[in-house]
């Protein structure tokens, strides 16, 4: 089994926690909650910070994996329904992210809205990425860290300035929409599920746990300053701009004359985005693999992207439907998988029965 | 597996085709540069229910140098301005592309419609960057697109310079962008200005320094409307301005702001309201005032400027604050000097300084007067009292402009 | 008795070319001697000088032993079967019989036409030494002992080729070079049969594990001070005889960006080119993509003043911005083609024909614009800061041509994502190709793209596993 190091973990925490939640995220919470916005993002991002460490910290009672644990508990067959389970919720919770990749990739690519056609070629990228080992994911974290944080610096320099903290008062005038979009946004919350999937992979050392959830919080505050930046410069026009991450940089005073250079660190971060993407997919290949003891992660590839590309297909121009579906039906999915199994799984024998 | 992996170079082979038959035929419908136009700036007028565009479009020539373009004003018209962009692309057989547009010039016939009725086409997603400067005009916009500025005759830029941020660092001009606007609009004061452009015949002076037209303007600029430019061919035609002869180069001035409450046209205000919203709504380095000491007239030069005007509830009062500091420095002064006065000249005296602190309290009492006057919070009262005093906000939302006490800390001191 | 006439007989019964020389001569004894050597290939002088003139006192009754001490040449062997006197021969090593004998001497001659050291073209120095590899090994093998005295250098000499024949020299430090890496490498070698071996680009397929790879697995160099360094870190070299490029396993993609002045000067300054060259590569792969994906697909990526002189330079132009991209590529390839090719007499000619009436005269024509040769102009330029890849590079730039300007700036990004996804997973001998980025190895992150002082680099690179670590110590 390939391992990967606490280090590439801490990356995906920090990494693929932001990227995923800046695209269509900060302008559906500034409809729902307005101003409030951050609120409602802290509640979901303290909720799973606590799981996270709770995982990160039962790694450090077992170097078993999550399907060992699931095993030597429940035997093979219940471990291995569970994993299929995974395998499912994890294409499920590609769904979303896929499509709003094709609407952002459209919007910032794009001068003018090309067909879907243009955006199909990304599935040649994704069967030949999720086939690829274990060890990859944390290899390509290590690249897109660099990638994220200068294209992060350069947006941020762009945009900071513009920014009015006036934007956010009042504050708490509707709280019962804070936690009513927080519950909404549960569904793309999926970090404690990832590192179930990490478990057993890596080699735990002492302070691991805190390092894991201090990446995770280093995540969090990155989608908070978008947020902040993002709400603090439109205020109440928010709700109108989508893919918030490229539309923060706009009134850096330069670009009239270097031009939209804020487009390069877009492309830049999309990188990094479409590594988040693939996260996903791995995994469910992952835990099809497990499930079934199938090991060619080439097929397994292909045919999990052939799932996707039907979907994508079928359901173009669907978008408004799919956002819907998640945000007031599938939540209840999201919370069990991302964090009522993450925290159930203390229960689960640690210790081998010759210990 | 072998029989798969015996195919990969099959497949890459076939991607390499597949590319290269995208890659010269580029068939996505693509608009690239050769079919797309630049449009620079847009000039919106209305007529009945109708919108009639005006694009004035950068035609790029033939050069190896590069540096060859011309500008024309294309017409369109619809009941959206989309339905007129539509028109103006059928007319140049080019995609318009907003995305360059500096400048949305509303004229003078918008006054009667709701703002965003005609602003909302622009922030649809693909049109134009909300950093594109938007101004009311006097007379139909197409007019003025139309005529040559004495200090850029080829196109709008000379409309753009006179909104420039120099300009708006000096307080003469006010700042308003597709954002700006938005944010201000649907804001709780439900209040926005833009700047007013006027356009003068070279070497004369629009209304001097000190008129102060108040609330009655709009009748006034109305009627400005219909003596002022020529027409550019009429409506649907396009006409190749470059360099052309039959009109006098013009100068544009924005020192007047037109105002919105509500989406809807309120007012103008002069150049002296102007400069007081200025002051305290935009970050100004240097603004010049003049002040009338005894017989003597002074321009004063102002420096270090800062002014807000700060809205409080205290013990269930609404009380606004204008606040302005400054330091000044005597310009000039319309009197002969005596060689030994020159001397002490950067130690302004009492008595101008007094003399600047109440002509610009003037000028401030007379902007929260016609806002007052108008229901136009474009200081932002009511967002103010939304965010700093929510629970008040109900009980003065209505009447929170004429209730509100007023009192002004004016201090203007003497640089050295 | 085996008679002098049967042993040439057995020699040039297999040597038929009449370049294979045989000499008769006798000591003033009579006793007889033949020596065959390749005409060109050994040295005649010195057969004359080490071998003819001792020999004229030899007596009759001498045996072998004596004749050998009586011999000059350091460098004698002795040999029993026709088949090792034919490989020397080959080889370019003069074979000596005696008359009556069975055994003969192998005479150390070899002496092929070559050219002197001298500083290679493909890796100048300002500053540094200036020595090259040339294509004799054994000239090879003399510059690197000159460098490194160690008494724990060792050379492993293999032959490669079938019809070839060629000597292929495998050299490490034994105690830094982690173990079995050199018999690995060997392995891989031996493993291969093919006819010739005419340059060390052929074993640098062998010794790849992906041959068919757009990326290559080994380094490369010709200067012996390069070589040696990146020896003691702890590789393992490679010289072919017949070739001036060294080889090394095992290779990073940060080696080609660190070039052998980095180290003779100030860290900083070191720091600074080596970012430039990066960005200078970036610029050369990605720029004529980005411009033709730009003017097709995203018009905002241009500025606006600028957009407007592209624009009119394109106007005119009678083809899309793509075709006139590859048309302009195209035409830099065959410059450069022809130029490297073409005899240095009409190398006036071409410059006159390439610049002025290919490039300047189809700007007149309106057939290509003045932007897209210079982006093609600076592209080609910035290649050229990291020679050791241009191969990789100009390929790469060909690519994302193809695909920016069919997919776009998405396709851009999409295929630098797939370059990623591939390079993180290739290795070359158990070192991933992109460290120490991925994974990141700490501390050989102060010699990759930023280069630290000599007391930062203390250590050996961690990614090689060199047995010794410590490359600096306090005495």
């Amino acid at each position: 089994m390939t391992k990967i190091s606490c280090r590439q973990i801490c990356f995906i925490m920090l990494i693929y926690t932001a990227v995923s939640k800046f695209i269509i995220y900060p302008t559906y919470l500034s409809y729902y909650t307005g101003r409030d916005l951050l609120f409602s993002a802290l509640i979901n991002f303290a909720v799973q910070g606590v799981i996270v460490w709770s995982v990160s910290y039962l790694c450090s009672r077992t170097d078993k994996t999550f399907f060992g644990l699931l095993k030597d508990t429940f035997g093979n067959i219940f471990a291995r329904i569970i994993f299929g389970l995974f395998a499912l919720f994890f294409l499920l919770a590609t769904i979303n992210p896929l499509f709003e990749q094709k609407l952002y990739v459209h919007d910032i690519f794009y001068d003018t809205v090309p067909s879907l056609m243009i955006f199909l070629p990304v599935f040649f990228f994704l069967v030949y990425a999720s086939a690829k080992p274990f060890l990859n994911i944390g290899r390509c974290a290590d690249i897109c860290l660099p990638l994220f944080l200068l294209s992060m610096l350069l947006i941020l320099v762009m945009s900071l300035h513009e920014v009015k903290f006036d934007n956010f008062l009042p504050v708490f005038t509707q709280p019962k929409k804070i936690f009513s979009s927080s519950l909404a946004s549960v569904f793309r919350f999926i970090e404690p599920a990832y590192l179930l999937m990490f478990m057993g992979r890596f080699r735990y050392k002492k302070g691991d746990a805190a390092k894991i959830t201090i990446s995770y919080i280093g995540g969090a505050v990155f989608v908070l300053v978008v947020l902040a930046a993002f709400y603090g410069i439109y205020g109440d026009v928010a709700p109108t701009r989508h893919f918030a991450i490229s539309k923060i940089s706009l009134f850096f005073p330069a670009i009239d004359l270097v031009g939209r250079i804020d487009l390069l660190a877009l492309y830049v971060l999309e990188i990094t985005m479409l590594f988040a993407l693939v996260l996903n997919i791995q995994l469910a290949i992952e835990c099809i693999a497990q499930c079934t003891g199938y090991e060619n992660r080439a097929v397994l590839s292909v045919a999990v992207n052939a799932v996707f590309f039907l979907i994508l297909i079928f359901c173009d121009n669907k978008y408004n439907a799919i956002s819907t579906l998640f945000s007031k039906w599938m939540w209840i999915v999201f919370l069990i998988f991302a964090n009522l199994i993450p925290l159930a799984s203390w229960f689960l024998r640690k210790k081998n029965e010759e210990d | 597996m072998k029989k798969i992996k015996k195919y990969v170079p099959v497949l890459y082979w076939a991607i390499v085709v597949a590319l290269l038959g995208l890659y010269f035929t580029n068939d996505f419908g693509l608009v690239d540069i050769h079919k797309t136009s630049f449009i620079v700036a847009v000039g919106v007028d209305t007529e009945e229910d109708e919108v009639q565009v005006t694009a004035q479009i950068a035609v790029p020539q033939p050069s190896t140098s590069g540096d060859s373009i011309n500008y024309i004003e294309v017409q369109g018209s619809g009941f959206t301005i989309a339905d007129a962009l539509n028109e103006i692309n059928a007319k140049t057989g080019t995609y318009p592309q907003l995305l360059f547009c500096q400048l949305i010039l509303i004229g003078d016939s918008c006054k009667d419609k709701e703002l965003f009725q005609v602003l909302g086409c622009f922030y649809r997603r693909n049109y134009s960057e909300l950093t594109a400067l938007v101004a009311m005009c006097e007379g139909k916009a197409s007019d003025m697109l139309a005529k040559p500025a004495s200090i850029a005759p080829e196109n709008s830029e000379g409309l753009q310079k006179v909104l420039s941020h120099e300009l708006e660092k000096s307080g003469n001009v006010t700042k308003a962008n597709l954002k700006t606007i938005a944010e201000a609009n649907f804001s709780e004061s439900k209040a926005c200005y833009m700047p007013y452009i006027q356009m003068n015949k070279p070497g004369t002076s629009q209304n001097g320094g000190g008129d102060r037209i108040g609330g009655d303007d709009v009748e006034q600029s109305q009627s400005t409307a219909s003596g002022s430019g020529q027409s550019n061919g009429g409506q649907g035609g396009a006409s190749a301005q470059s360099g052309g002869g039959q009109d006098e180069p013009v100068e544009f001035t924005a020192r007047k702001t037109a105002i919105f409450s509500e989406g809807k046209f309120a007012g103008i205000l002069d150049e002296t309201q102007s400069f007081a919203l200025n002051m305290l709504e935009t970050s100004v380095d240097m603004a010049i005032i003049p002040c009338t000491v005894g017989e003597t007239e002074y321009t004063i030069g102002l420096k270090g400027i800062s002014g807000k005007a700060d809205f409080k509830v205290e013990k269930g009062v609404p009380k606004l604050t204008v606040t302005f500091k400054a330091n000044a420095q005597v310009q000039g002064a319309k009197k002969v000097l005596e060689p030994h006065s020159v001397v002490n000249d950067d130690v302004v005296k009492k008595e101008v300084l007094d003399g600047a602190e109440k002509e610009l309290k003037t000028r401030f009492e007379n902007l929260i007067e016609i806002s007052r006057k108008t229901g136009c919070d474009m200081l932002g009262i009511r967002k103010q009292l939304h965010k700093y005093y929510y629970k008040y906000y109900d009980a003065f939302k209505d009447d929170v402009l004429n209730r509100m006490e007023i009192s002004y800390k004016i201090e203007v001191i003497s640089t050295n | 008795m085996v008679t002098l006439e049967k042993n040439i007989k057995g020699v040039k019964s297999v040597l038929t070319s009449e370049d294979i020389i045989v000499f008769e001569f006798a000591s003033l004894s009579g006793k007889k001697f033949a020596s065959i050597y390749a005409d060109g290939v050994a040295d005649k002088q010195l057969l004359g000088e080490l071998v003819a003139k001792p020999l004229k006192d030899v007596k009759e009754d001498d045996t072998l032993e004596d004749i050998k001490k009586r011999l000059a040449s350091p460098e004698v062997k002795d040999g029993d079967k026709i088949a090792d006197a034919i490989k020397e021969i080959s080889d370019g090593n003069a074979v000596l019989f005696v008359d009556g004998e069975k055994d003969f001497f192998i005479i150390g001659l070899k002496k092929p036409p070559g050219r002197t050291v001298a500083e290679p073209p493909t890796q100048v120095a300002v500053k540094g030494p200036r020595e090259g590899f040339t294509e004799d090994i054994k000239t090879n093998l003399g510059l690197v002992r000159k460098r490194l005295k160690s008494d724990k250098l060792q050379i492993k000499t293999l032959r490669a080729g079938k019809q070839s024949d060629t000597a292929v020299a495998l050299i490490f430090i034994d105690g830094i070079c982690p173990d079995g890496l050199a018999e690995r490498v060997q392995k891989e070698i031996e493993q291969k049969s093919v006819d010739i071996v005419p340059d060390s680009s052929y074993i640098s397929q062998f010794i790849s594990k992906k041959p068919k790879s757009l990326f290559r697995h080994n380094g490369s160099c010709e200067k012996p001070d390069i070589f040696c360094a990146k020896i003691s870190e702890g590789r393992v070299g490679i010289l072919v005889d017949g070739s001036p490029i060294a080889l090394t396993v095992p290779y990073m993609l940060i080696e080609d960006f660190q070039a052998v002045e980095d180290y003779y000067q100030v860290s900083y300054r070191s720091t600074i080119l080596r970012i430039l060259r990066l960005v200078s590569l970036m610029v050369g792969i990605f720029l004529p993509a980005f411009y033709v994906s730009a003017q097709l697909f995203k018009i905002q990526l241009i500025p606006y003043r600028l957009l407007l002189k592209i624009s009119s330079s394109v106007s005119g132009l009678a083809l899309s911005p793509s075709v006139e991209m590859f048309l302009t590529l195209f035409l830099l390839e065959v410059l450069i083609e022809a130029s490297i090719r073409m005899p240095k007499y009409v190398g006036l000619a071409m410059s006159v024909v390439g610049a002025l009436v290919l490039g300047d005269t189809a700007v007149q024509a309106g057939i290509i614009s003045t932007p897209a040769i210079i982006i093609i102009a600076f592209s080609a330029i910035s290649l050229f800061t990291t020679p050791d890849l241009v191969e990789t590079s100009t390929t790469l730039r060909w690519l994302f041509l193809i695909i920016g300007g069919s997919l776009g700036t998405f396709g851009i990004v999409m295929f630098t994502a797939f370059l990623i996804c591939y390079l993180v997973s290739e290795q070359s001998y158990g070192v991933p190709l992109l460290a120490p980025f991925a994974p990141i190895i700490k501390g050989d992150l102060y010699d990759s793209i930023v280069k630290s002082n000599m007391y930062a680099l203390n250590k050996r690179p961690e990614a090689f596993k060199a047995k010794n670590k410590v490359r600096i110590k306090e005495r």
